[in-house]
Order: C-alpha cells, then structure tokens, then sequence
C-alpha cells in the first residue's frame, strides 16, 4: 500500500517537474551598476525570448552579501563582483573558469591582459572586467575659495593637504578632509583611504609601502608606512577635527552627495568615478560638463613629501562580473554576461559615465578618446598599481579598516600596530608576517 | 481519569510519527544550526578563500581570542549599557509607567499616545534609522527646531553622541511591546484587592509597590525576558543607524558579529562570538525564570 503511495506521489512530482518552465538564468549586481546590467538584460531577454531572473541590491554591503550568499551557495548564477574578491572565490571553488567559453566569443581578444590578470586565479580567467579606475581627491571650489586656498590645488605633500584641510576647517567647512575611515564602508576605506596613503608613506623598494611583499607573498604586520599612515588618520580626525560620521551614514555615498551638495565638503579622497557618483552613478541627470567643473576640482594625491617617496600616488581597482560555479546552466550564464559585454552596450555605458575602458575596442574609439575627463584620468593611470589580490586579501582589508577604526576611538598608533600584527599572525601564522624596521 | 488516547491512532504507527514529523523537523533545525556554531567555533573556518573548503581543528584558540584579542569585551560592555539603558530601564520602565497613568485617563488621549507609540513599533527598522539619522545630523530637524533657534551652534548628535541617539532610538522603537505587556498585566490586578488595600490605609505609593507590583511579577519577568534576549542580539537599526561607528562607539556584540564573520570573513572566530552570546543570554534567562517562580 505504502508502496504505491510512494510511486504515485513520485510520478506526481516527475509530472510536475517536467512541466515546469526550465529555470530561468540569475544575476545580482549592485544598484549602481544598473545601467550596464539592465540593458544587456533587456537585450539577452529579447534574443532568447526567456525571462532573466534579476536581483538588484544595495551598494552598501554589497560585498558582504555576496560572500555570504556564495559561501552558502545561495548565489546567483551571474555574479558582479569586486575585482578582488575573484581569486579569493575562485581559490574556494565558488566560481566556474571562463577561459573556455571566451575563446567562443569573438569581443574577448579586446580586453586587455593585465586586467584580465586580476580577475584570474591559477592561469584561468574567472571573471570579466566592467571598470577599471584611478584615485584622486575632489575637493569643492566655492570651499576652497572661501578658505582662501589657489584653484586649481597642486598639493606635493601631506603637509600640504592638511594645510588646506586646516584652513578649511578654520573658514568653517563642516568636513575639511573626508579620507575614509572604518569598517562599514567596507574596501572603499582600504582603497581609497588607507593604501593611497600608504603608498606615499615611505620608498617602494622591497614593498615597504604595501600591505604585502609581493616577493615572498608575506603579508606586512608592522612597517614605518603603515604607522606614518596612521599618523596621518590621527592628525585628520582628531588634530583638524574632522567629524567621523560620513564614514557610518545608513547610505554613506548619499551622506557625501548631501555634504557636497549642502557645501559643508572640503577634500574628499576618492577616484575617478566621482565624476559621476558625485551626483548619480547611473548618469541620470548630471549637470553638464561646465556646471562640474565650476563646482569640483581634482588633483592627484600627493606622497608624504618625504625624499625618495612616489611623488603622487595611485591603486587601481575595478568591478567584474562572474559565473558561479553552482550556476545550473552555464552555457546561458555565459551568454548572458557576453550579451552585457557586447560592444554596443558596453561602450556607451563606459563612455557615458566616465568609466576607464577595459577594452581596446572601446578605449581606442574615437568616442573615447575624445573625452577630456578620460584622458587626463587616464594619464594618471600610466603610474598605478593594483591591490594585493591574492586569497586572504579581503581579511587584510578588513583588518586595515579596523586599524582606522581604532585610530578614530583615539588608540594610541603603537597599539593599533600591534593588534593589526597580532591579527595577521592569527590569520595566516607567523610565518607569513613580516616586519619592515 | 488517566487520559487515554483513541486506540485507533495509538496503534497506527505510521500515523504517529507522521504527525510528530513536523515537531522533529523544528526540533531537529533548531538543535542543527546550535550545533553547527558550535562545533564550527574550534575551528578556523573562513567565509572565503582556501579556509572556506579547508578548514581546520584549532581548540580553544577561538574562544582564548575572545579575551586576548581587542574587540570582544569592549562590544561586551557596549551591548551591556545599550542593553541597560534601552531595554530594562528605557522600554521596560516607560512602558510600564505609561501603561500605570494611561488607565485612569480618558480614552481619547489614550487612543493618541497608544497610535504614537506604536508607530515606532510598526514602522520597519531601516525607516526608521534613517529617520533617526536624519533628525539627529548636524542638519536635522532638532538641530534645526530645538538648537539653532535659540543661538546655538548646531550639534552633530549622531557623531557626537553616537549610543545615547542609538539608545533613544531603541526605546522609541521598542516601548510599545512592554506597554501593551503592562496594560494586560494591570488589567489581570483585581480590583477587591487595591480597594481592601485601600481600606487598610495604604498610600497610593504602598499600593503600587507592596500591591500591584508583587502581583504583576511574573510580567515583568517574562518582559525583561523577552526584551533582553531581543536587544541582546539587535541588529538592524544599529547597523544601518551608525554600522557601530563612530570607531567602534555602538560597535554591539551583534555587530563585532557581523563585522568578525562577514567583513573579516572568519566563521571559526564568529561562531565562537556567537556561543559566547548564546551562554551569556541564556545565564540572563535563567536569572529571569528564577524570577518567574513562585516565592516560597
């Protein structure tokens, strides 16, 4: 009797399965990336005449959410992801190779290969590109006049841009140096904040202005950089007073827009998407051209002015968009991701917000090249570096902002050192920590 | 009478255990995810990377890292004053006293206060932190109503005055539980014991505190229960309000949490906060359901 149930409620659920719609192909992508995603969706929807299962999620935390959903392996099919965090799934099997299915796509000769070397782990590509970016500090023209400071800014030191930083204080500007700070905004205060500095902290030889000597792959727990670094945290946030808040805002990126927008901003130390993100990163009613640059201004950041640091600093960094490895039909994944890479698409998102190129179809079009913004971002790109992306980089990062953390609750820089190193030693062993006297 | 159950469904076994399936699932997932912390909590686990697919056992390290490494006990005493100010003598204390001076008003002005205070209570907690953010910025409507009109400089209260805003926030959202809990619990007083009270001599003051308060004490154990398991493990209007900032202010141990398994991305270490957690609530319960019991 028990028997038969079981065969006819078996043969019920085969019926069902087979007359349910296949399943529908995935993706998640950050709110702000929008205007790339959804037409490649629209597009994907209109070749295949299938339904694309679209889940858009907040910037903030974005990371985080990702991790967890990938780590329990409730992930989408098709994942944009921070280009950092690719080797570091890919190590943990999260995300399916793409080498294969690109060499079946005409556009994928044109990305260019040091990207690409982000997005890989182990000699295969796991993710493409959307972005790459530079870094720099905005700052408000009308503050900066009334601070009684020369436009256009050339800061060459630190001393120099706390100088402003003070006498914008001084002329009343509520945040005069907005350098990111604190875990919540997450690898936005590592990038822009933390390593920015750090590079300019002390000379490159042997990676004694990183976080890891790229050589011997050891991460650095205690370095002169890393405490000048603090240092210039410390005299930010509590010698000039610069309120901490921006950093913990429920939308911390609306808070800046707000700051500028109300004319209480100073410098803020970010990059080159701002030229957007400043007002709308999905490009939707951006004041013209004229209108920007009355407002803001940017300069390159500065190195501490010490002999034989980097003149001017800069990391690159960039976003991806992925094919977990879960995914349940990978061939439609992939289709999915070359049709909102297709060059159409693509190009007139990269060239409309103001990103950097990734590809050379689209940076050696005469669109692109004709755009001021880009090219001078670009210039600054001829110096730059990239984040330490091997597996554990976003750990380090973590417990880079928590250093930030500490020094803004005013801990003392040799204590925040040390429970950095003894962080580091917990993480990876002693072996795999190193300091630079 | 001993109960006795129809023999038809004692006897079916099949019956049975189909009925009780649901209770073992519960139980069952319920039992899981603790164990799962647990057992996670002496190892090294990571929410990516090699550690992720490779973990391994490291004993007690976990649990030692909780009182060598900073963080912990400082998110510890955090949630202690959050928990304190907001729950037992914020939501607690107001409720009750509102449910004791609301009865003997009018309905309408009681109707008012109630729909004012439930409307913390309803309205979804990111709502309602950015309504928090916004009134307490340097910008924000009490800066703007209650400071700048009277010639002073606006106050950044959120920056400067991070827990007690997140604090405030908490007993705004959260009042309306203990109220209602107190309204019933006063409601259950019966009358012939106040008014013999009263004919005995007794102030109002004697009556509340010698009468009403011993009678309504399995109440307030179940409130202070509820509201202190709640609070303990509070999250959202914490995270989204200031993300424990300003440095680690309103860092509670709900956040050092988060922050611990999603950011630094090591599970072992957060499943050994969360065990943690988990002894510490339940040594507050305990003390609750002691209180629970009758006297003897």
């Amino acid at each position: 009797m028990l028997k038969r149930t079981l065969l006819a409620s078996a043969a019920a659920l085969a019926l069902l399965a087979a007359t349910a719609p296949a399943q529908a192909v995935s993706i998640m992508y950050a709110e702000w990336l929008a205007s790339l995603v959804e037409p490649g969706i629209a597009n994907y929807e209109a070749a295949t005449g299938e339904k694309v299962e679209a889940i858009k999620l907040p910037g903030a935390a974005y990371d985080q959410r990702t991790s967890l959903d990938l780590a329990a392996g409730t992930a989408a099919d098709v994942i944009q992801l921070d280009s950092f965090m690719v080797s570091e799934f890919a190590s943990s099997g999260y995300l399916e190779p793409l080498t294969e299915s690109a060499k079946g796509w005409d556009q994928y000769q044109y990305y260019m290969p040091g990207l690409l070397d982000v997005a890989s782990y182990d000699g295969a590509v796991y993710a493409l590109p959307t972005d790459t970016d530079v870094r720099m500090l905005w700052y408000d023209k009308s503050n900066f006049e009334k601070a009684g400071i020369t436009v256009p800014w050339e800061p060459k030191s630190w001393a120099d841009v706390l100088d402003a930083a003070q006498k914008l204080k001084d002329a009343g500007v509520q945040y005069p140096f907005q350098l990111p700070a604190g875990i919540k905004q997450g690898e936005g205060a590592t990038m822009q904040g933390f390593y920015m500095a750090l590079l300019g902290a002390d000379v490159p030889e042997g990676d004694r202005n990183r976080l890891l000597n790229r050589e011997t792959g050891q991460w650095i727990g205690d370095s002169p950089a890393i405490r000048k670094t603090l240092e210039l945290y410390r005299k930010v946030y509590h010698d000039i007073g610069q309120p901490a808040d921006l950093n913990y805002a429920a939308d911390p990126g609306a808070a800046v827009r707000e700051a500028l927008a109300n004319d209480q901003l100073g410098i803020l130390a970010s990059g080159s998407w701002e030229d957007a993100c400043l007002w709308d990163c999905n490009g939707v009613n951006l004041p013209s051209r004229e209108e920007r640059d009355a407002m803001v201004g940017w300069t390159p950041w500065p190195g501490s002015g010490d002999p034989g640091n980097k003149a001017t600093t800069n990391i690159s960094g960039g976003w991806t968009i992925a094919v977990n490895s879960k995914a349940a039909d990978k061939a439609k994944a992939f289709q999915l991701l070359s049709t909102i890479f297709d060059v159409g698409n693509f190009k007139d998102w990269t060239i409309k917000n103001h990103r950097m190129g990734v590809r050379t179809d689209i940076s050696e079009s005469p669109e692109y090249m004709a755009d001021a913004y880009l090219a001078k971002a670009t210039a600054l790109a001829a110096d730059t570096t990239g984040r330490d992306t091997i597996p554990g980089y976003q750990t380090v990062s973590a417990l880079v902002q928590t250093m930030t953390t500490e020094i803004l609750d005013g801990a003392s820089v040799e204590d925040t050192v040390k429970n950095y190193h003894d962080a580091l030693v917990d993480e990876f062993g002693a072996d795999k920590v190193i300091t630079y006297e | 009478m001993r109960h006795q159950a129809n023999p038809w469904i004692t006897s079916n076994l099949w019956l049975l255990s189909a009925a009780m399936l649901p209770a073992i699932i519960l139980v069952g997932a319920l039992l899981f995810f603790t164990g799962w912390a647990i057992t996670f909590s002496f190892t090294d686990l990571g929410l990516t990377g090699r550690k992720a697919v490779e973990w391994s056992w490291v004993g007690l390290e976990n649990y030692e890292r909780l009182f060598t490494r900073k963080g912990f006990l400082e998110s510890l005493w955090t949630t202690v004053i959050f928990v304190f100010f907001s729950a037992i003598v914020g939501q607690s204390v107001l409720g009750f006293l509102l449910a004791a001076t609301l009865r003997g008003t009018v309905s309408t002005t009681r109707s008012v206060v109630e729909v004012c205070i439930m409307l913390g209570w309803l309205l979804p907690d990111i709502v309602a932190a950015f309504l928090w953010s916004a009134t307490t910025s340097q910008t924000g409507l009490i800066n703007s109503l209650f400071v700048v009109p009277f010639g002073l400089k606006p106050i950044n209260f959120i920056n400067d005055f991070a827990l007690p805003v997140v604090t405030l926030a908490n007993i705004w959202k959260g009042t309306a539980w203990s109220y209602l809990l107190f309204v019933a619990a006063l409601d259950s007083v019966p009358r012939e014991i106040i008014e013999a009270a009263k004919i005995d001599g007794a102030t109002r003051w004697q009556r509340a505190w010698l009468v009403v308060l011993p009678i309504i004490r399995p109440h307030i154990a179940t409130n202070l229960l509820f509201i202190t398991i709640w609070t303990f493990t509070y999250f959202p209007l914490i995270f989204a309000m200031t993300g424990g900032g300003p440095g680690r202010q309103t860092e509670t141990l709900a956040l050092f949490l988060y922050n611990q398994s999603f950011a630094r991305g090591n599970l072992g270490f957060g499943s050994a906060i969360s065990v943690a957690m988990l002894l510490i609530v339940g040594a507050l319960s305990t003390v609750y359901l002691r209180m629970l019991r009758e006297p003897k």
